[in-house]
């Protein structure tokens, strides 16, 4: 009886790893929480997309509950999930862009503001606007406070300002009713 | 043909493409100490966009900004943990290589000495069970017949 017990030792070791390892097979490498959750939103003084005099800072998240969806027209996974954005916004949700160009190299910096400006209303008029207005992260430095990764990353901030999710990849009904609709739904209220 | 002999073309640059390093910047450092702890620094940070590169190899506009941040930062004189510091607390640990050490990685470091520890024990166990097996009257049998071959 002891021996068969001792037998079992290596078997039960063998199949615990096993299952670790098997398990690792369906995780996602890419899915790590960010770590700037439950912290209130990054300082920054930038301007609008559009309208380059205006200037915006941290303080415009307070009193309203914002998705912050990070965007460009280079990318291409974006221009997929405006449609469903747009679909959010008419149901009233209150959409924000951070723009930022992969063409603007901070050191040399030769694309005009124009032009992107143009490439922008274009894009909005073809599939639809869903925001409420864009901010314009010019040399990326909002982008790199807030762990942005790629495109299209999208964060929820509550109307505290703080960031209550954060996350990497489009936004589709899916992962809308997964991941945002509860907290979303729970933060409105408060 | 044409086809094949591109693809075949397109598959030796991606196997042996990314042994050239990335790192293309001009950066200019006060002090070559700055410049090598910069080059320490690109190498142990890890690129959070493409997964198994660091940012100095990388070529990811993720890892370029990393580079130009991380050079900033050093010209305004912060020292290497506090490079790390401002690192982790955008991307998470995830961002060094270096894991830290906490009640769920501490096992990383534990396993192999508990196995170590156990495996000793598990022999130390079964020399002492065998030990007793063979006394002085087994060993004066073998003797004898030893001495009976010769």
């Amino acid at each position: 009886m002891k021996k068969i017990a001792l037998y079992l030792i290596p078997l039960g070791l063998f199949l615990g790893l096993s299952i670790f390892l098997f398990q690792g097979l369906f995780s996602d490498p890419r899915d790590h929480q960010s770590s700037l959750l439950e912290k209130p939103m990054p300082e920054f003084v930038l301007p609008d997309l559009m309208d380059i005099e205006k200037t915006y800072t941290e303080e415009v998240f307070l009193g309203k509950v914002t998705l912050l969806n990070v965007w460009g027209v280079w990318c291409i996974t974006c221009a997929i999930e405006l449609p469903y954005l747009k679909q959010l916004q008419d149901e009233g949700k209150h959409i924000v862009g951070l723009y930022y160009d992969q063409d603007i190299d901070p050191d040399f910096g030769i694309k005009t503001v124009e032009r992107v400006q143009q490439e922008v209303t274009d894009k909005l008029s073809q599939l639809g606007n869903p925001y409420a207005y864009n901010i314009f992260d010019v040399k990326r430095d909002l982008s790199l406070d807030l762990g942005v990764t790629g495109a299209p990353e999208t964060y929820l901030i509550d109307q505290q300002g703080k960031i209550r999710l954060h996350h990497i990849g489009d936004i589709n009904p899916r992962v809308w009713n997964n991941k945002f609709a509860t907290l979303y739904d729970e933060l409105v209220v408060q | 043909m044409n086809r094949l002999i591109n693809t075949f073309f397109i598959l030796i640059l991606v196997c042996f493409g990314n042994s050239v390093s990335a790192t293309e910047d001009n950066f200019q450092f006060d002090s070559p100490q700055q410049n090598a702890l910069f080059l320490e620094l690109t190498k142990e940070l890890r690129c959070p966009k493409c997964q198994n590169q660091n940012i100095a190899d990388s070529d990811a506009m993720i890892a370029v900004d990393l580079r130009r941040k991380v050079y900033e930062l050093l010209q305004k004189g912060y020292d290497r943990d506090q490079v790390i510091d401002f690192m982790k607390q955008r991307y998470g640990d995830f961002v060094y290589y270096q894991p830290p050490v906490n009640p769920m990685t501490i096992w990383l470091w534990l396993l192999p000495i508990l196995f170590i520890v156990v495996a000793l024990a598990g022999i130390v166990m079964t020399r002492k069970r065998q030990a007793p097996e063979i006394d002085n009257e087994q060993l004066a049998k073998a003797q004898a017949i030893l001495e009976r071959d010769e």
